[in-house]
């Protein structure tokens, strides 16, 4: 007993003391967001599908998805998806390949893209790679249009024109 | 009337919740990601992030430097966690060193690293990120 009761404190003195120290530990700088993750990332069903690039994100790099993605915030540099959609008042600057690219927002650069959609609030700057586009009134577009996708890099793996040289059966 | 109040309720909870951001399981990113939002991780990224609260789920992974107000680590995470609220779960796996104001570690999370607690003042004056690799 005489073990805890170090030297000969003041009764009140530990008491001053104890209520100070939790103070300058202001841990509430914001505790509610420490439990929402927790239950949100238990989903597991967030775990596939689109790819997310909110308002609020900026990249500067590259991405590359074997699944779709969806840009609203900002990518300086290259995007490489399945379905690329590029949301009214996003911005991408750099070359978006893909299947299927729609963009709504700005890409200053270089779309590549088997089917490309350019709705009537997309503006690009650049060279637009198709083999099938639409354009709605109101884009903006300063640049070449060339239906060329898969005929000069992509010959082997154009799916269009399956030939029957190509259907190779072990022996 | 009825319609104005129909409006301004979902605005206002827009306000207060983030913006979240997902990269799903098969994006690599390379580079910078920066966000005063949400950001969860299920794919791979190599470089820094920025996030106002950072979730890497299991079988994300993260290689490089992680500066969060709130950081759940459910994946793999190599390189450096600035983050003033740390959530590192059984599945984690964590190599290099934790900065933290107030840290959780579940059973099983695989940890090597230092894990260094730090004022609250210290994230907020975090502009620069010290250089501590050895």
């Amino acid at each position: 007993m005489t073990m805890f009761n170090r030297s000969d404190k003041p009764a009140d003195a530990p008491d001053t003391t104890r209520v100070q120290t939790p103070a300058p530990a202001p841990e509430p700088v914001r505790p509610q967001p420490v439990s929402q993750p927790m239950a949100s990332a238990a989903r597991p069903s967030s775990s596939t599908g689109v790819s997310v690039i909110s308002r609020a994100l900026k990249i500067t790099g590259q991405l590359e998805s074997t699944e779709d993605i969806r840009i609203d915030g900002e990518v300086d540099g290259d995007v490489r998806g399945v379905s690329v959609t590029v949301g009214n008042g996003a911005r991408v600057k750099g070359t978006v390949y893909g299947d299927a690219v729609e963009l709504a927002g700005t890409v200053d650069g270089k779309i590549e893209a088997k089917k490309v959609v350019l709705t009537g609030t997309a503006r690009m700057t650049g060279d637009v790679v198709h083999q099938d586009i639409k354009i709605e009134s109101g884009a903006f577009i300063d640049g070449h249009l060339k239906p060329e996708f898969g005929k000069s890099d992509g010959k082997s793996k154009a799916a269009s024109t399956p030939r029957p040289v190509e259907v190779k059966q072990p022996v | 009337m009825s319609t104005f109040s129909f409006r301004t309720r979902p605005k206002a909870s827009e306000e207060k919740s983030l913006a979240v951001s997902h990269l799903s399981r098969a994006i690599t990113v390379n580079g910078v990601l920066d966000t005063d939002g949400e950001l969860r991780i299920h794919g791979h990224v190599l470089g820094r992030v920025n996030a106002e609260r950072l979730v890497i789920a299991p079988g994300g992974s993260v290689e490089g430097d992680v500066v969060a107000t709130d950081a759940l680590i459910e994946g793999r995470l190599n390189g450096r966690i600035f983050a003033i609220n740390v959530t590192l779960e059984s599945s984690a796996e964590i190599t290099g060193r934790v900065f933290h104001n107030t840290i959780t570690v579940a059973r099983g999370a695989r940890i090597d690293a230092r894990m260094p607690w730090r004022p609250p003042s210290y994230f907020e004056t975090l502009d620069q990120l010290p250089e501590t690799r050895e």
